[in-house]
């Protein structure tokens, strides 16, 4: 073996060997190795070579048996398979015959079932010719008895049955007896048509309303659902006239005395609305059953019509009665402040506000009616409709709510109202304003009360409209009012100034009541005895910081108070689909000048702060660099007999601030003291680092800080330590034994100490201390 | 009647989101020149450092004669439909569009009121706070540019003097020839100079003009909103010191940047 294997590689050296691989020595390099070790290393690797090829041969030859053990296993199913091609021929056959007979049977039944819908066919044409027999019979004798329902139902089943069944029956056989028939047929239900209405309109004429009902549920039997709807209507709408006739007549006659009748107008559109709500109410279920769902929009669009017609009466007479058009002239002749004519009295024009606003509110509760009705019934009507169907039907609906003439008339009436309404409440306010007056020990004065009184009333008479246009005009108009002329007044009041008393301001004092005079002259509206005191000036303008913020916060309220109201407006049903965001819209002004009003009381305490306050008790703080801190044990405890700074100062504060405390409300009075002790600690500071102090006179101003902080903290309730936390630390410093003690505080030292002061202001603070050398100051390292 | 406490807000559409200052119809009578947004503005936009929270939204006023379109030309653009029948406005009608401007959201709320004599005491009730102020007139009916000056006299007059803009608008110009257009375009702008207004021709039928038009209106009146309101933190952290409110920059703004009006000669 080993030779055939080393002859074999040594004839063919390139072809693969039976394991796939080639030996890796070619017999010519066998044959030019010379050196032994080479040939030796050569040997071996042969060697090796051989072993790898045996130990696969071996593998190979261990295979053979399995091999030919499957080579049996393939020869013994030959037979099987020859058999299992026999049965799937024989099944293929099977289903093949199968498959024909079903065929077969099938277009049997097939042809069954065409003869039984023939056959039903026949029996249905039989009996619709047998109806129509019937109906012909039928129909002459319930029109010979005065049958109409019995012949309008023959005529009914006749108009239902398909026509190409009386087609086909006019070719039968007996097609020249039916088309005698059926001409009878056709003749008996014009002439029927004719009976009904000439039968209904008798009815009407008579007002029997059981005849009336009685032809009304026939018109649909005939097919004529337009035509009984609409005479019907007509029936209806005399019905509606008659009354509002005898309504508008009663109101002629009404007495002034009566109680009603500053809104008599309003009532009888009540009258009216309510007569054809009854009558929507009370018709509904015939018409839906005997016209079916859907036809109740036909029945109230003719009922419009009339119900328009009697609005403009109504609304005419108001007109006339009331003088509406030409007080709104009037009213718009006195909107021109400049105008010479007299105005017209806003008292004068409450009642008919009111009555517009209910008259509006009537009319809408009104239409709100009818469009649930003919919703709801368009609803069972098209629940298998299409869409567009649907959206037709709204549109018609949309169309007889917005353009009906009710509806416009009473955007008119509206309009008109709201600019009167707008001239109420402006002159109202300037009463108001006129009349103000403040009370002794009264924060705010009697203005602010009247005019949100006044405002609201607008509004709330605004909203009784049930108008959300409307409601929002007038939240629109009450906001300018409020923004404008009452916050310019309120402006004024403020710039007058805060008096002040002291020598110094006494010029300010004069330019002050200058500008008084000067804008009271200007505004021609103004209580011109606003100048006759210092004291009166001075409660004006802090009862004027108490109006506005009382003011800010009355505009919140307002505006809660609103926006719940809406809700249940729109709850109700009232407003179209952009009814919220209108309001939205409008409400937000409403907070955008309650903070306009804040904010001009946060000016006003700016002022106050600049004008009174400050020019006070700069002075007052300046004294402290007229008390020596530089000072030694025995002026320290003549210091602690006799105070010499910081009790008067304190006395002096409290005196000050008291008027105050009197004059202003809680807040603001908080927020006063809080600018005032901003206001201290910066003065202090400015006139600790013009001073200079011994280890003493630190000690001193240490307690004077204190007092001063302890009386502070009792008269706000803001934090008072924050503010004054520089100058606290300015007093650790100036207490401090030696320069270098500051570090214990300082750096890491400094625990939870935050200090405010800079390194450059600590040295700065330091150097104040006459015993501390410049040169450790300069030393340290901070 | 439904009141939605949770309303979740729906990304604004593709054609509502402005990144490009949009640009005037005509040089001629334009508020503002510039092709970009105000630098301030711009960077404010970029940082989302816009200020106090909440959505902005900005007022628009549309007055004109009666039947010269100014329901058509809003709903053309808000609803993108165009209805030849014609059905008078009564009182006021409402939309809001929302727009996303230099990435920031932005809503324009449309009242669109009465053209009629006797509808008009409840429409003016509608004209305070009015950021734009949208004056209409028919290109075919020269006479209802007459009347854009009374219009816009009465929607100022409840107004601060110089806190609106003015937009003077031609609208049915698929009505008119070119040349008749042009010719009353000349006039219109002669008009539009005295009033300080931006001029603009559209037509709500083809729709011609009209998305371009109300982008011009949202990005102008969104970079006034914006400017006076990083005016107003400027002011505000001026008056408190460097504290801690938001933090924009604290430059005051560049004058000739906030000059809205164009200087125009005029024929
Ligand atoms: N051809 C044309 N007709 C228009 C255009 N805009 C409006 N209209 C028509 O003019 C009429 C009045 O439009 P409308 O918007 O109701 O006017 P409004 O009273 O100012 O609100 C309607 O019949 C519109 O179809 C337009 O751009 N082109
Ligand atoms: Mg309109």
């Amino acid at each position: 073996m080993r030779y055939a294997k080393m002859a074999a590689s040594a004839t063919t050296p390139m072809a693969p060997s039976s394991g796939g691989s080639a030996s890796a020595l070619s017999m010519e390099e066998i044959r030019a190795l010379t050196d032994l070790s080479d040939l030796e290393a050569a040997y071996s690797r042969l060697c090796a070579e051989e072993k790898a090829v045996e130990e696969e041969l071996e593998m190979l030859l261990n295979q053979q048996c399995s091999i030919e053990s499957k080579m049996t296993a393939l020869h013994r199913i030959g037979p099987n398979l020859q058999l299992i091609e026999g049965d799937a021929k024989q099944l293929a056959g099977t289903i093949t015959f199968t498959c024909n007979l079903a065929e077969n049977v099938s277009s049997k039944v097939r042809q069954l079932d065409l003869a039984k819908n023939r056959l039903y066919q026949a029996i249905q044409r039989a009996d619709d010719i047998l109806d129509l027999k019937f109906c012909m019979d039928g129909v002459q004798t319930a029109l010979r008895n005065e049958d109409y329902e019995q012949a309008a139902a023959h005529i009914h089943r006749y108009l239902s049955l398909d026509k190409s069944v009386i087609e086909l029956s006019r070719q039968g056989r007996e097609g020249s007896i039916i088309e005698a028939n059926l001409e009878l047929l056709q003749e008996a239900e014009q002439r029927l048509k004719i009976i009904v209405t000439k039968k209904f309109d008798e009815a009407t004429r008579q007002e029997d309303l059981p005849q009336v009902e009685r032809f009304f549920k026939i018109f649909p039997l005939l097919g004529l659902h337009e035509e009984g709807l609409s005479n019907f209507s007509e029936y209806l709408c005399k019905q509606v006239a008659n009354k509002a006739e005898e309504n508008l007549q009663l109101v002629m006659k009404t007495d002034m005395s009566d109680r009603r009748a500053a809104v008599i107008f309003a009532d009888t559109l009540t009258l009216l609305f309510e007569g054809i709500a009854r009558i929507v109410e009370t018709h509904q279920p015939i018409v839906e059953t005997y016209y079916g769902p859907g036809r109740l929009y036909t029945l109230i669009k003719h009922l419009q019509v009339e119900c328009d017609r009697q609005v403009e009466k109504v609304v005419d007479k108001f007109i006339q009665q009331r003088d509406y058009h030409r007080q709104f002239q009037h009213v718009q002749n006195s909107m021109m402040r400049s105008s010479a004519v007299e105005r017209i009295e806003p008292r004068e024009l409450d009642p008919i506000l009111t009555e517009v606003t209910l008259m509006n509110a009537r009319s809408e509760l009104y239409l709100r009616f009818i469009k649930r009705r003919i919703v709801s019934d368009f609803e069972v009507g098209d629940s298998m409709a299409s869409e567009e169907v649907k959206q037709e039907h709204q549109k018609c609906l949309d169309k007889l709510l917005n353009n009906c003439l009710l509806s416009r008339t009473m955007q008119e009436l509206i309009g008109y109202y709201i600019t009167m309404e707008e001239y109420f409440m402006r002159e109202t306010v300037n009463k108001a304003v006129a009349m103000d007056t403040c009370e002794k020990g009264q924060l705010t004065s009697s203005m602010v009360d009247d005019v949100f009184y006044i405002v609201k009333k607008c509004i709330g008479r605004a909203l009784s409209s049930s108008s959300i246009d409307c409601l929002c005009a007038m939240i629109n108009h009450s906001i300018t009012e409020l923004e404008s002329d009452f916050g310019e007044v309120l402006c004024n009041k403020l710039k007058m100034g805060f008096p002040a008393t002291t020598f110094q301001d006494f010029q300010r004092g004069v330019t002050s009541a200058v500008s008084l005079m000067h804008s009271s002259l200007q505004q021609g509206k103004f209580d011109t005895k606003g100048i006759e005191s210092t004291d009166e000036a001075k409660q004006s303008f802090l009862v004027t910081l108490n109006n506005l913020e009382v003011c800010s916060e009355n505009i919140m309220t307002l505006k809660k108070t609103l926006e719940s109201d809406c809700a249940k407006l729109l709850q109700q049903g009232f407003g179209g689909e952009q009814a919220q965001p209108k309001i939205d819209s409008c409400l937000s002004d409403m907070a955008a000048i309650s903070h306009k009003f804040r904010d001009l009381l946060q000016e006003g305490l700016n002022e106050l702060t600049n004008s009174a306050i400050k020019p006070q008790v700069k002075p007052w703080i300046n004294l402290f660099l007229s008390v020596s801190h530089n000072i030694e044990e025995e002026e320290f405890n003549d210091y602690e007999a006799n105070d010499p700074w910081v009790q008067q100062f304190i006395l002096n504060l409290e005196q000050q601030m008291a008027e105050f405390k009197v004059g202003l409300s809680l807040v603001i009075y908080d927020s006063l003291t809080s600018l005032m002790t901003t206001l201290i600690a910066i003065e202090m500071e400015k006139v600790v680092l013009k001073s200079t102090f011994s280890r003493l006179g630190g000690l001193q101003f240490d307690k004077e800080l204190r007092s001063l902080i302890a009386y502070l903290t009792t008269v706000t309730t803001w934090t008072i330590r924050d503010k004054f936390a520089r100058l606290s630390q300015m007093a650790t410093i100036l207490n401090l034994e030696r320069v270098t003690e500051i570090l214990d505080y300082w750096g890491p030292n400094s625990g939870p100490l935050t200090w405010r002061l800079t390194p450059a202001e600590v040295r700065q603070v330091l150097a104040l201390r006459i015993d501390f050398r410049s040169e450790d100051i300069k030393r340290l390292r901070l | 009647m439904k009141t939605t406490l949770l309303h979740v807000v729906p990304p604004v559409s593709r054609d509502r989101i402005i990144s490009h200052f949009p640009k005037w119809y005509t040089p001629e009578a334009c508020l503002q020149f510039k092709d970009h947004f105000h630098t301030q503005v711009g960077s404010a936009c970029q940082r989302r450092n816009t200020g106090a929270v909440g959505l902005k939204i900005s007022k628009v006023v549309v007055v004109g004669d009666l039947y010269v379109g100014k329901t058509s030309l809003i709903n053309r653009f808000c609803k993108d439909v165009f209805d030849r029948d014609y059905k008078a406005t009564i009182g006021v009608d409402f939309e809001i569009e929302r727009f996303e401007i230099a990435g920031v959201p932005y809503s324009l709320q449309i009242w669109d009121t009465a053209g009629q004599e006797k509808f008009k005491c409840i429409a003016s009730a509608y004209y305070r706070g009015a950021e734009i102020i949208i004056t209409v007139f028919d290109l075919a009916d020269i006479q209802t540019l007459d009347h854009t000056k009374q219009w816009l006299q009465d929607a100022l007059r409840e107004n601060e003097p110089g806190s609106s803009f003015i937009f003077l608008v031609g609208t049915k110009k698929d009505l008119v020839s070119t040349a008749a257009c042009e010719r009353t375009e000349l006039d219109a702008i002669h008009y539009a100079n005295e009033m300080q207004a931006e001029y603009w021709s559209v037509s709500a039928k083809t729709g011609e003009n009209v998305r371009e038009f109300f982008s011009r209106v949202a990005a102008l009146a969104f970079e006034k909103s914006m400017l006076m309101e990083l005016e107003k933190s400027n002011s505000r952290m001026a008056q408190i010191g460097a504290g801690n409110l938001i933090n924009i920059e604290g430059t005051s703004l560049e004058a000739s940047e906030t000059n809205h009006q164009a200087n125009v000669g005029c024929c």
